[in-house]
């Protein structure tokens, strides 16, 4: 499982404090403990030059001042400063009385650079030690001399010192930056949880808005106003979606609505009709006219219930076509001769202005479905007495049809939801329960699965216009 | 008892009108809203039963108009739309009920039943004038043990004068709120069903029932 993101940045942050700690811990010991120890060797080494000053050579006699011998730091145990001098022959000229029996190891640097080194002492204790050969003054002269002339006189001395308290304090440096490190570490885990914690709020209260949007209340938005930056596109962009979902769940609602009203209406009809005849004994000609009467709605709701059927399967893609060479013109003919009747009774003229030899390859049961439904869609609305015309124009690789009628009394907005489901023009909605507002949507349907298109146009006062542009070639898949 | 229908779905429209005039009410109908407003503006009507989508007019629309015109008149909203905002927005526009297709005939007779008593305040569906006993589910009409048989315009009439029991209703009012609008009759035919009324439910040795009151009209009842 991914690690949340809260618990990625408090592990990423108390890392990089740790790494951090632990480096700069490191440097300041590292620099603290050399700043130390150049403190002690020059201390040392301020001791061990005192030494060489105070040594006397008087002829062969090797003298070292009364007064250094007595200084305290080499007679004081606690201090334990030793020091031994040796002459160019191996001879010990003098040595600290605190050494006792043992001796210090020779080092055998000049007086510019001395050799510093680490010892450790017969009682385990380290020490730091300096040494450097140095030619002693003479008794008669007060002055401390290198000189390759009296380089076979050169002595050589060594000091050394308990270098515990050094050792300690290096210690203590120790245990105070672990713990010094160890507790900033404690503390910055708490700090990240906290920082992040906080950092993340506008991020949960998101969440806990989104949480809160069920099904019901798909208008509600995400109203978080103190969003960081980098989160405020996150927040528009699930606003926009929201606002998607809604309007797709609006029109899922109108949708299941519509088809409930379009079913009920009918059902009402059928039910009363059957209810009022059973009220009381009725002659055989009424039973039958009332029969009639139901099978002309059950004609009416199978027919919509098919359009419907139609419409699901056009939208999932599963109606399959088979291309061949349509003759348009004909096929519009058929199409009136089953409205011709009901054209009649309005005294509506139809004229068909496709060229004959006008062909077009496409699905003929569909396209012929397509020309029913925009005939019967004109029939229905055409004013009495008027006209309804079909004109066809070949255009380089696409065919256009026009349908047209008089009468309409449809404004642009009203004709731009021509093509949505259930949609009529209400004062033009004549016979109800006979046409439920699919007609048109299937025509749209249909054609574009063909790989055409629709054009609604009442530019023109009064006159009702659909044009159709159809691929000469047909539908490029079998399957749309 | 006089009602309209104002219902676009001409199946609908057509047996409920059936229907309601077999139950012995005056019936008025329309599929157009307009007119229907029309005929609801220019009528007294007891009922009306009223479709939401409509042409010319919506329902709804119809609603308020009548209302704010001051409309007495117990309005009926019968509709496919039957989600609860539909029913609160149509209550709350002033319908006094609201049923949703497809329903059945029995309770919608039952509903327009309801409505008409609560229009003349009845809520007892039997009602008792003297010893004349009208059942208004059924229909039927006793004086004293003896049932008496009317014809559906001569129940109509007795209905509309035992529903205004004891108040003198003129020969205007019944001719409205009994005869539909292209009836031919004109309110002189009042005065001839009031004689066959009378020829029914007056019994010798009885008290009189129906009381003709002079240059106003007729009252049901007890002697003035």
């Amino acid at each position: 499982m991914t690690c949340s993101l809260r618990t990625r940045l408090v592990i990423g942050t108390v890392g990089t404090i740790v790494l951090l700690l632990t480096v700069f811990s490191l440097i300041l010991y590292v620099m603290i403990r050399r700043a130390l120890v150049n403190q002690f060797d020059a201390s040392l080494l301020s001791t061990a030059r005192m030494l060489a000053a105070s040594v006397e050579q008087d002829g062969n006699e090797i003298e070292l001042e009364f007064e250094v011998r007595q200084l305290p730091e080499f007679n004081d145990p606690q201090r334990q400063t030793y020091y031994q001098i040796w002459r160019p022959d191996g001879a010990v000229v003098a040595k600290s009385p605190l050494l006792g029996a043992d001796g210090l190891l020779r080092l055998e640097g000049s007086l510019d650079s001395p050799v510093f080194g680490v010892l450790r002492a017969g009682n385990g204790q380290p020490q730091r030690t300096v040494g450097f050969k140095f030619i002693p003054r003479l008794s008669d002269s007060n002055r401390v001399t290198d000189s390759h002339l009296t380089k076979e006189q050169a002595l050589t001395l060594v000091v050394a010192r308990d270098a515990s308290d050094l050792h300690r304090q290096l210690y203590l440096l120790q245990w105070l930056l672990l713990i010094t490190s160890g507790v900033t570490m404690a503390l910055s885990v708490f700090v990240a949880a906290i920082v992040v914690r906080r950092g993340l709020e506008p991020l949960n209260s998101i969440a806990n808005e989104i949480a809160a949007i069920k099904e019901d209340n798909l208008a509600a938005r995400i109203k978080t106003t103190s969003v960081p930056a980098e989160i405020m596109p996150i927040k528009s962009r699930l606003n926009d979606l929201l606002s998607r979902l809604e309007d797709a769940f609006k029109r899922e609602r109108r949708f299941t609505a519509d088809v409930a009203h379009e079913l009920r209406t009918p059902l009402a009809g059928i039910r009363s009709t059957i209810e009022v005849t059973l009220t009381r004994a009725r002659d055989q000609n009424e039973y039958k006219r009332v029969l009639c009467d139901c099978q002309a709605i059950v004609e009416n709701m199978q027919t919509m219930v098919s359009n419907l059927l139609m419409l699901a399967r056009l939208d999932a893609q599963q109606i399959s076509f088979h291309s061949e060479q349509i003759r348009l013109a004909e096929m519009v003919n058929s199409c009136w001769r089953s409205l011709c009747d009901k054209a009649l009774v309005r005294e509506t003229g139809f004229e068909n202005r496709i060229p004959v030899e006008m062909i077009c390859d496409s699905d003929p049961e569909h396209l012929s479905m397509v020309f029913m439904n925009l005939l019967d869609n004109a029939v229905e609305y055409t004013n009495n007495g008027g006209q309804i015309w079909a004109t066809g124009r070949q255009a380089d690789d696409s065919i256009e049809i026009t349908v047209a009628n008089t009468g309409c009394t449809l404004t642009s907005e009203q004709a731009s939801q021509v093509f949505d489901c259930f949609w009529r023009g209400d004062s033009s909605r004549k016979d109800a329960g006979v046409h439920c507002g699919l007609g048109l949507a299937l025509v749209q349907r249909i054609v574009r699965a063909l790989g055409g298109y629709t054009i609604v146009d009442v530019q023109n006062t009064e006159i009702f216009t659909i044009r159709l542009a159809l691929p000469a070639r047909g539908p490029s898949t079998n399957f749309y | 008892m006089r009602l309209l229908i104002v219902e676009d779905y001409r199946p609908l429209q057509q047996s409920l009108t059936k229907g309601l005039r077999e139950a012995g009410f005056a019936v008025d109908t329309t599929r157009d809203g307009q007119e229907g407003l029309w005929y609801a503006m220019g009528n007294d009507y007891d009922v009306i039963i009223l479709d939401l989508m409509l042409p010319g007019i919506d329902g709804l629309e119809i609603l308020k108009r009548l209302r704010a015109k001051g409309r007495q008149s117990h309005i009926l909203i019968l509709t496919a739309k039957d989600t609860l905002e539909d029913r609160v927005t149509g209550l709350d526009l002033g319908a006094d009920d609201y049923l949703v297709k497809p329903f059945a005939f029995k309770e919608l007779l039952a509903r327009v039943r309801a409505l008409l008593r609560r229009s003349y305040r009845q809520k007892n569906p039997r009602i008792k004038v003297k010893d004349l006993r009208i059942d208004l589910t059924t229909q039927r009409v006793w004086r004293g043990r003896q049932e008496i048989a009317l014809t559906p315009r001569e129940y109509g009439l007795l209905e509309y004068l035992a529903m205004r029991a004891a108040e003198t209703v003129s020969r205007t009012d019944i001719w409205e709120h009994v005869y539909e609008f292209n009836s031919a009759a004109s309110s002189n035919v009042v005065d001839v069903y009031i004689g066959y009324l009378r020829k029914k439910i007056e019994q010798a040795g009885k008290p009189l029932l129906i009381h003709t009151v002079r240059g106003r009209g007729y009252f049901l009842g007890g002697q003035t």
